[in-house]
């Protein structure tokens, strides 16, 4: 297109049939990158996903998806091969996690509540430092933290896991609900404080319920997050009785990898599968959560 | 807060504290801290007490079973004189940050860019290039790594196919880092769909109002697109970098928690944890905390900085 053109002839101009060919070329060539990309981001996964059901033997030699044969030995085995069957990694994993999920929604939509809709006396100066604790890293805090809990004979349980949820430490989530509860209509409180209503009521009657949709992506990414988490577990549970489903994996693969490695990749692939299935469920929910808000995953 | 007017009355002739101005204070400021008394709780006894305690901590030496030591500027002094594995994981981390940080996005953009051309399938391809990034942090996927790219692994079957033989990538400290990077670029999927997010809000009557004026593709992106993205660039570069300095689990994994080979996947992290619960050096892990808080703070410091001179913001 030139600068003297009519924009009635560029209209035209754009339905030319040699103008069609080329925009169906490009988008042709668009494809063909994409699907190539495609196939690359999801052939490890994959591979590891028709791994995990081949016959031990046949595991490297072949880097084909289609195994010869489909044997659940790796499921079967890899699911006892440790000291306590996976089951109780699992139930440890899960039991955390979905006790940090209440502890973040509680404590964090409390603390976004006062932050976005009470008037107190140095309102925005501890919403301040609250953002402030956005960008520390954690290792500053660890050490101390790790001294805290040992004295207080918590190593070795959930309790450090788990309790600093219920304390509001996870300052992202609060900044979340806080910038959604500024969206909610002030007049919806308005009139419940006219009403009589005490801050309570209001947080409790009116904000929660009409806050479901940042009550869920919270709870969804607490709970990937969580599952996910290796570093916790590795420093506060020793015992294998505590053990998470990652604690355990990573034992799996310095104990009895080299000789079981179907099994290895059948205990991944399920401890993969409680995200996928987020996935799957959740998609929506998360890309908006994390076009909104830049969620680090 | 239903409020009552000032009285001015009461404090213009500075009389006695009545129970009524308690019962105001309270009103107008007690439910505000009692909502938020789990947090202060948790941002005194988790986050102010522990970095205070920290910062001392990193002036002695403490093993945990025995009182700290003051040793003054020892810790610091060490680091930076005597210490070769500090100086190693230095370099391992600055180089993975900024090999993979770049490219990750470049990725991003790339990819945002050919599906912001309002391609048929998008949701599907937002989604197949978004899974790594939601399952890429777990040890399932470390493990995976690990294998994929063991001098029998799959990369290099796959490269023998075209006549290349493939080095053991995991064992050669050469290599061996560019698997950590080429997993972190793996995981493009979430910073592209901040990009994505960030196209989107940029007016179509710039494209039309630059393509009318005769501008060329390759203009209007380097003209129109880029400066309105800055802001979404700006962004993905600090979340990123304060990321990759925080990576541990994929390291730890590959190496077996060491590592090695020669230190080559040795992240400040994984040397941080190594000093404080494998040696119970920490006082001396404290003071690598605060090193680790100081690079990025500066870092950070830096961008918003200079961020007036690149990033375009709107009037």
């Amino acid at each position: 297109m030139t600068s003297d053109v009519h924009p009635l002839t560029v209209v035209t101009g754009e339905s030319s049939p040699a103008r069609l060919w080329r925009k169906r070329a490009v988008s042709v060539v668009a494809h063909a990158l994409l699907a190539a990309a495609s196939i690359v981001m999801l052939y490890p996964l994959l591979w590891m996903l028709s791994a995990s059901f081949r016959p031990e033997a046949e595991i490297f030699s072949s880097s084909s998806l289609i195994p010869s044969a489909v044997s659940l030995n790796g499921y079967t085995q890899g699911w006892n091969s440790l000291r306590l069957p996976f089951t109780t990694f699992f139930l440890n994993s899960l039991i955390i996690s979905l006790l940090c999920v209440a502890g973040n929604l509680a404590a964090c939509s409390l603390t976004a509540f006062a932050f976005a809709r009470l008037k107190f006396w140095g309102r925005s100066f501890w919403f301040a430092l609250m953002l402030g604790t956005l960008m520390l890293p954690y290792q500053v805090t660890l050490i101390p933290q790790y001294v805290l809990f040992l004295n207080l004979g918590w190593v070795n349980s959930f309790l450090p896991l788990v309790v600093p949820k219920f304390l509001a430490a996870d300052a992202f989530f609060i900044f979340l609900m806080v910038q959604f509860f500024r969206g909610i209509p002030r007049e919806l409180d308005e009139a419940a404080m006219m009403d009589g209503c005490s801050a309570w009521r209001i947080y409790y009657k009116v904000m929660l319920p009409l806050s479901l949709p940042v009550l869920t992506t919270a709870g969804i990414f607490t709970f990937i997050f969580t599952w996910d988490d290796f570093f916790g577990p590795l420093i506060y549970l020793s015992d294998i009785r505590t053990y998470t489903v990652t604690l355990a994996l990573r034992t799996f693969v310095d104990s009895t990898a080299e000789s079981n490695w179907s099994g290895l990749f059948a205990m991944s692939i399920l401890s993969l599968l409680p995200i996928f299935v987020i996935f799957l469920f959740f998609q929506r929910l998360l890309i908006e959560g994390i076009a909104t808000t830049g969620m680090k995953r | 807060m239903t409020a009552r007017p000032y009285d001015a009355e009461t404090s213009r002739y500075g009389r006695a504290v009545t129970p009524s101005t308690w019962s105001r204070l309270w009103s107008a400021n007690g439910p505000g801290y009692l909502f938020l008394v789990p947090w202060f709780i948790g941002f005194f006894g988790l986050t102010v007490g522990p970095i205070v305690y920290s910062f001392y901590l990193s002036f002695t030496n403490f093993d945990l079973l025995t009182p700290a030591r003051w040793t003054g500027l020892d810790n610091y002094v060490r680091m930076f004189t005597a210490d070769p594995k500090f100086s190693a994981s230095m370099r391992v981390t600055l180089l993975f940050v900024l090999f993979s940080v770049p490219l990750k996005l470049a990725f991003a953009l790339g990819v945002a860019l050919l599906l912001n051309r309002g391609m048929k399938g998008l949701p599907i391809y937002r989604a197949i290039f978004y899974l790594p990034s939601l399952l890429g942090a777990s040890v399932a996927i470390a493990v995976l790594w690990r294998r994929l790219f063991a001098g029998d692994g799959m990369v290099n079957q796959v490269l023998a196919l075209i006549g290349i033989q493939g080095p053991s990538w995991i064992s050669n400290p050469r290599t061996s880092l560019w698997t950590l990077v080429a997993l972190a670029v793996w995981q493009f999927g979430s910073p592209m769909i901040i990009f994505l997010a960030g196209l989107r809000q940029i007016p179509q009557d710039l494209y039309e109002a630059a393509s009318l004026d005769g501008a060329s593709k390759w203009r209007i992106f380097w003209k129109v697109t880029l400066p309105l993205l800055t802001p979404v660039v700006f962004f993905n570069v600090i979340i990123q970098t304060i990321e990759g300095f925080k990576s541990f689990t994929p390291a730890f994994i590959i190496s077996g928690g060491t590592g090695n080979p020669v230190n080559s996947t040795l992240f400040y992290t994984l040397y941080l944890y190594q000093e404080a619960f494998a040696f119970f050096r920490m006082g001396y892990a404290s003071a690598l905390a605060w090193v680790l808080l100081v690079i990025v703070a500066v870092f950070t410091g830096i961008s918003f900085l200079t961020s007036r001179f690149w990033v375009h913001y709107d009037e």
